[in-house]
């Protein structure tokens, strides 16, 4: 009669009496499941909600139903086009309204040092369509912007220590601060800012005398539609058909409308969700390594249990069912502290990205996120359990009685055969790193990122778990040969890292991975910044000015020769418009869809120079040495992208005149110098007499730059000056607030790696015990043990510390390679990394350690 | 000498008091080899416990060469275990990251100043484990494992040795190998040996036999004066 099987229930019943004898060991087993649930659960129940967000309140967020970006303003023609937009059925007219975003210095009278600012133009009687603009104290946009009057961020005030009330120049022109901005809809539609926002009217921006010629100013048309009759809503025929007209009406334009959201924004962060969801993903695997380790070690100190049930009549199947619902159950626990844990992150978040969110997000119950938290968690931790779970198989009940089981002879063919008994194991393994890739895919939405992600990290893991074998061992063969000189607490302490069931390796890697993650980002943080910082030499521009026009130029360079402090003299560029009309024959309006920067092409920025510019390098072709002849250089990036080369014929439009011109040379700019303003150079004859906007670059003394600018800006108020020590102060804070971010999520991993730790000292608490007693028994003082146990908990995070650190600073290194970029060794960082993993390594060791020390000896060892 | 007043030892079981030794006196002098024995229960592994000073008495006292041992801090509790006792467990209690050499320093590391390789070394030889003296337990046999632990015991010549069924885990012939240690040891250097046996064989080569029922001592039996430590007089 064949056996039955043991039904699911009593399988669960005695897995839960199995659980409940060791709970220590078993909460730090959930808990390594709930720090990868959390995290995952934390970031993409946020990206939830802001996509939510984006989509609730698309219309604010871009000001109304439907947008247009422009560089230049519509001529005559285009703005006839415009007033006619509408549709069939609606109960009104089109309504439509203008803003203007520029850079520009601003200074107050108290501080006449002015500093850059981003500047918005809106008419307040039209502007916003949809939401408001929250202004302190509180008054109508309209009210506020009235006569000469403008309204700021806080953080202007803050930088030129106004105060509503105080004056302020633009341009040419002086504004009373009638409010403090605290709100702005449409903010994260309007593009990068690199100053605070200023906001005046439409009808003061002209008077500013700051949209000269050629000037950087971008465009937005808002369009609100007038709701359909009969439903009061507004159909998407409606709005498609406007859209279609406003493509018509302004070709060069990037059309937006609400039922698309923010495509930018939204693909920015379907690529950040990708990105922070697989390093959460890290942690996740790891956590499952940890549980698959615990349950390993679990499984072998059940030997006698799993050989008593097998004695008693219980088949291996019956086992593996015993124990898959363990380990479900414990993941399934593990999930669900997550959820709540990931609930919290969620909310935590926003804080930590700070001001690199430029909108509210509303958070919601992201159930979403939730089940794909938990599935992911359970899913990962049933497949890294399936192989240890699979050895109850081999247990032989003859273990009852014998406990020494003949070993087999040590050979090569041994050795195959006992991998050949793994097989499944083996197989299983496969399955797992393919099934890795699949969650990969799924988190990150792209099959590629997916199967990268599981073969990169399945080979670091790898790498990571033989440095942490070679460091084990090589520590080992060490000891061995000095053992006995060294003193003993600290012998004892070494020899103990290699205590039966300890998970040393794996504790080193999982502990590795995590000091690697965060010590890498900041590595590369910091190679990338110093590399900015020290290519800041005196011999390169540390200044640049935007807006320059034509009438200026002479007087500037002169207003530059007689100031004190500039240490290199400026250089001017000119930037003439035009426009590409064919490359090799091919029109460019025919282009479309093909990843070609139609834009960039239709209006592109041109400048002139007989000779190649300063910091540019040649590539390719010759520079012309006629200042006539029809042809031009193209910058190496173009060139890749354009498919084009040396010899290419180009139809290119300058002041309503084609020119068909021919490739004569490519040249690579340093990203330094002025050169890199400009990637279509033509000879000066083609150029010189269109008119042209010119850009400037000079270096001054950095000592001397507050004075150098408010008389820069006295005589000339429209010159836009970038200071690019202000500047790698941004992009330092940005980069640091998106760097953080990342460190955050790499810190689930060490939390994850401390976890293994937490449950690998819970599993052998039984032998600590013992050992604590027996050294009592012996005449060891409390503070002997705890020397013993904290060189062991120290040496095993130095070494996991040393693991990530050597694995950080050499993927660093490959990667600033990549990025031609020279790499330091940061003592600081490295050594604080290591010391900082010793320290929370003891810690968590000596938490997950306790009451060991108060035991008396005889309680334990009567136990026996 | 080992001096016990009216030792008593009970441990609370919820709301239940179960009384382990009811009332002990006894006085253990100098060099004499005692046998504890008595059934399954009967108290006399906790009788040990508390004469090593691994546990504490509910009431009564307990004195170590004049040392009341029964108010000692944990500190001191250390210094005399690790000075004045040696401890030999039924189931060895070796340290098992430790090689057997490592095992038998241990206590002069703990205890004693200066290098105790050599002595260790020589008790190792002594027990027969000359060859071994590198090897983890997990790689020694039973007996080979509990020669070990009788060399960890003798390796500070702590004047008292407690044996808590010291041979209930080994064979006959191990058995006898591991007594004839240890009584050699209490012949030698005059170590007092108070050791727990089930085994009548054992306690009847000892000097003195006490036989505990129900936590009290009900025969106390002695069969011959200690002899003089050979290593005193000889």
């Amino acid at each position: 009669m064949a056996k039955q099987a043991l039904s699911w229930r009593r399988a669960a019943a005695i897995g839960w009496r199995d659980l409940k004898s060791a709970p220590a060991k078993f909460s730090f087993v959930v808990l390594s499941v709930a720090v990868g649930v959390a995290a995952l659960v934390g970031v993409r129940g946020l990206s939830e909600g802001f996509r939510w967000t984006l989509s609730a309140e698309s219309r604010s967020l871009l000001g109304g139903d439907l947008s247009a970006r422009v560089f230049r303003m519509p001529n005559a023609e285009e703005q006839a086009k415009l007033t006619k937009l509408g549709a069939p059925g609606m109960t009104g007219p089109v309504r439509t309204t203008w803003t203007t975003e520029t850079l520009s210095m601003a200074s107050i009278p108290e501080d006449p040092v002015p500093i850059l600012v981003t500047l918005k133009a809106v008419d307040p009687a039209a502007y916003p369509y949809y939401g408001t603009v929250g202004l302190e104290p509180a008054m109508s946009l309209e009210d506020a912007l009235a006569g000469d009057q403008a309204v700021v961020a806080d953080e202007f005030l803050i930088r030129l220590n106004a105060r509503v009330g105080s004056m302020l120049k633009l341009g040419g022109r002086q504004f009373r601060i009638a409010a403090v901005i605290k709100e702005e809809p449409d903010r994260i539609s309007a593009g990068a800012g690199m100053g605070p926002r200023v906001m005046i009217s439409n009808a003061t921006l002209e008077k500013t005398g700051l949209l000269g010629f050629g000037s950087r100013a971008s465009h937005r048309l808002l369009v609100e539609l007038p709701v359909l009759a009969g439903t009061g809503k507004k159909a998407d025929a409606q709005v498609a058909a406007v859209r279609t007209q406003l493509e018509a009406a302004l070709p060069e334009a990037q059309v937006m409308d609400f039922r698309e959201g923010n495509p930018a924004l939204n693909h920015g962060l379907d690529n950040a969700t990708a990105i922070l969801s697989l390093i959460c993903l890290v942690a996740m695997v790891l956590g499952a390594i940890g549980v698959a380790m615990a349950m390993h070690a679990h499984l072998e100190q059940r030997m006698d249990m799993l050989a008593i049930l097998k004695a008693l009549g219980a088949g291996s199947s019956d086992l593996l069912r015993i124990f898959l619902l363990q380990t479900l159950g414990l993941g399934l626990v593990g999930g669900l502290v997550g959820v709540g844990a990931g609930i919290a992150v969620m909310y935590a978040l926003p804080h930590a990205f700070g001001t690199l969110i430029p909108f509210h997000a509303t958070l919601g119950f992201p159930w979403k996120s939730i089940l794909a938290g938990l599935g992911t968690g359970l899913l990962t931790t049933l497949l890294f359990c399936l192989p240890p779970l699979l050895d109850v198989r081999a247990v032989r009940p003859v273990l009852v009685l014998r406990r020494l089981v003949e070993q087999g002879p040590d050979t090569f063919k041994a050795w195959i055969a006992r991998w050949w008994a793994r097989r499944l194991q083996l197989a299983l393994a496969a399955v797992v790193v393919v099934a890795l890739g699949g969650i990969a895919w799924g988190l990150a939405d792209s099959a590629k990122v997916g199967m990268t992600f599981a073969g990169m990290f399945t080979a670091a893991l790898a790498v990571l778990l033989v440095l942490a074998w070679v460091a084990l061992r090589t520590l080992r063969f060490l000891l061995n040969r000095v053992r006995l000189q060294l003193p003993s607490a600290l012998r004892h302490g070494l020899a103990n890292l290699y205590r039966p069931g300890n998970q040393s390796a794996a504790v080193l890697a999982a502990l590795g991975t995590g000091v690697m993650l965060i010590l890498a980002v900041y590595l590369l943080q910091a190679g990338l910044l110093r590399d900015i910082r020290e290519t800041a030499s005196p011999k390169l521009p540390n200044l640049f000015l935007v807006d320059v026009q034509t009438a200026e130029a002479e007087g500037i360079k002169t207003f530059f020769q007689h100031q004190p402090g500039v240490t290199q003299q400026l250089t001017l560029m000119p930037i003439v418009q035009g426009r590409f009309i064919s490359l090799n024959g091919k029109p460019v309006a025919e282009m479309k869809g093909e990843h070609v920067p139609r834009r960039m092409l239709e209006s592109a920025e041109l400048s002139w120079a007989d000779t190649i510019p300063e910091g540019d390098k040649l590539t390719a072709g010759a520079w012309w040495h006629d200042p006539n002849v029809q042809e031009l250089a193209l910058g190496d990036w173009v060139v890749e992208r354009l498919h084009v080369g040396v010899g290419s014929s180009v139809e290119l439009e300058i002041g309503g005149v084609a020119h068909t011109l021919r490739v004569a040379a490519v040249f690579k700019a340093d990203g330094q110098h002025l050169g890199a303003r400009a990637s279509f150079v033509l000879p000066s004859g083609l150029l010189k007499d269109q008119p042209a906007a010119w850009y400037g670059g000079a270096h001054v003394d950095p000592k001397r730059f507050p004075e150098f600018e408010r008389a820069l800006f006295k005589a000339y108020p429209t010159v836009t000056v970038i200071n690019i020590a202000d500047m790698l102060e941004r992009i330092e804070s940005v980069v640091d607030q998106i760097t953080f971010v990342v460190r955050l999520l790499a810190g689930f991993s060490i939390l994850a790696g401390l976890m293994i730790l937490a449950s690998s000292v819970a599993s052998t608490r039984f032998r600590r015990m013992r050992e604590a007693v027996v050294l009592k028994t012996l005449g060891a003082t409390r503070r002997r043990i705890v020397t013993i146990f904290s060189v062991e908990f120290s040496v095993l995070g130095v070494l996991a510390g040393g693991v990530g650190v050597v694995f950080a600073n050499l993927l660093t290194r490959v990667l600033l390679r990549k990025l031609e970029v020279g790499f330091h060794l940061e003592w600081k960082a490295t050594l604080i990394a290591l010391a900082g993993t010793a320290l929370l390594a003891t810690a968590t060791g000596w938490i997950a350690s306790y009451r060991i020390l108060g035991l008396r000896p005889l309680e334990v060892l009567r136990e026996e | 000498m080992i001096e016990v007043k009216g030792v008593r030892k009970w441990i609370q079981n919820g709301a239940r008091r179960v009384e382990i030794l009811k009332g002990i006196s006894l006085t253990i002098p100098a060099g004499q080899f005692v046998a504890i024995v008595g059934a399954s229960g009967s108290g006399k592994s906790t009788l040990l416990g508390l004469l090593a000073g691994l546990d504490s008495p509910s009431e009564g006292e307990i004195w170590l060469d004049g040392v009341p041992i029964h108010n000692l801090a944990e500190a001191q509790l250390a210094q005399v275990r690790g000075s004045k006792i040696g401890f030999v467990f039924q189931s060895y209690q070796l340290i098992q990251t430790l090689t057997a050499l490592e095992n038998v320093l241990l206590p002069h590391e703990l205890n004693a100043s200066g290098s105790g390789l050599a002595k260790a070394r020589r008790l190792l030889a002594e027990v027969g484990l000359a060859e071994r003296m590198e090897h983890y337990p997990v790689q020694l046999s039973g007996g080979e494992q509990q020669r070990v632990a009788l060399a960890r015991a003798f390796v500070v010549e702590p004047p008292v040795v407690m044996a808590d069924e010291p041979t209930g885990n080994l064979d006959s012939t191990n058995g006898k190998l591991v007594l004839d240690l240890l009584l050699d040891r209490n012949k030698r250097a005059g170590t007092t040996l108070v050791l727990v046996t089930h085994d009548p064989e054992v306690a009847s080569r000892a000097d003195r036999r006490i036989v505990l029922r129900d936590g009290m001592i009900v025969e106390d039996t002695l069969f011959t004066q200690p002899a003089a430590s050979e290593e005193n007089h000889g």
